[in-house]
């Protein structure tokens, strides 16, 4: 993630309207906040709608932004927001809540809380092998976009677009510990998937 | 084993690998994976997960559509980023 100091320049350029800098920093989160928002809306052709309005909105107010967070923080707070209110609009709800306890690893333990089986150690998987292997991130991206739409978008700003988790919870107005349960969730479930592959 | 069972180790995997567990707790994962082959290859493949998201969200798809549909709102609507 940029920094503040090149946060500060990036913003400089998009007053000036550079359209090369915000070429630069559409490439850089446009497909994560289109990500984020079909969780949040639930149709990926609203998600994309929201997400331009988003972008029109930043560059509207780029000249207003005070680095209380760092621009892709206040990126994804724009978004979030006409996200939530769009699906508010049709009449969707949508909860950021950790929810129950997670039973996915349940028949994995025996009664003592020790492995039944004992995990694989995915030896196939060598960095190699994940650069060349498309399929295996089409996994990855598939589990990701399965996933409710709090772990979707804790996973997408801290699992890859690697927000600070202060700020992922802002986002979201959720607070650390329900943030941390979300993004163990989320990573199980995408384990899991990855295993499945494996297998 | 060592005080922490496996799935005590596991619901706590993410906490590790993301280096936000006190020492003293990580010590008690450390030692239970030291005897422990399950939970051992089971911490790997989380940290396997976890490269494979950032690396799954650092591919680039063509967006170069979507990128010039903004533009042309911007610039209809007196807002030129260019």
């Amino acid at each position: 993630m940029p920094g503040i100091g090149s946060d500060r320049e990036q913003v400089r350029a998009l007053i000036a309207g550079d359209r090369a800098a915000f070429a630069q920093l559409f490439r850089q989160h446009n497909a994560a906040m289109v990500r984020v928002a079909t969780g949040i809306t639930g149709s990926r052709a609203v998600a994309e709608e929201v997400t331009q309005d988003a972008w029109v909105a930043v560059l509207k107010h780029i000249a207003g932004f005070e680095e209380r967070s760092s621009l892709a923080g206040w990126i994804f707070t724009i978004l979030v927001n006409r996200a939530r209110s769009r699906a508010r609009v049709e009449g969707r709800s949508v909860s950021f809540d950790a929810g129950g306890e997670d039973n996915s690893l349940a028949a994995a333990f025996d009664g003592r809380g020790h492995w039944k089986d004992t995990p694989a150690l995915w030896e196939e998987i060598t960095p190699d092998r994940i650069v060349a292997g498309r399929r295996m991130l089409d996994v990855v991206t598939a589990a990701i976009e399965a996933l409710p739409p709090g772990q979707r978008a804790v996973m997408v700003l801290r699992g890859q677009q690697g927000l600070e988790a202060e700020e992922v919870c802002a986002i979201l107005g959720i607070n650390e510990g329900n943030m941390r349960v979300m993004l163990h969730r989320a990573r199980l479930a995408v384990r899991a998937a990855i295993d499945r592959l494996e297998r | 084993m060592l005080g922490l069972n496996c799935k005590q180790v596991v619901a706590r995997s993410s906490a590790l690998i993301d280096g936000e567990l006190p020492f003293w707790e990580a010590l008690q994962l450390r030692l239970h994976m030291a005897v422990c082959k399950g939970c051992t290859a089971f911490v790997h493949q989380m940290r396997v997960t976890r490269s494979l998201t950032l690396a799954a969200g650092q591919a680039t798809p063509d967006d170069d559509a979507a990128l010039a549909a903004v533009l042309a709102r911007l610039a209809s609507e007196g807002r030129d980023a260019g």
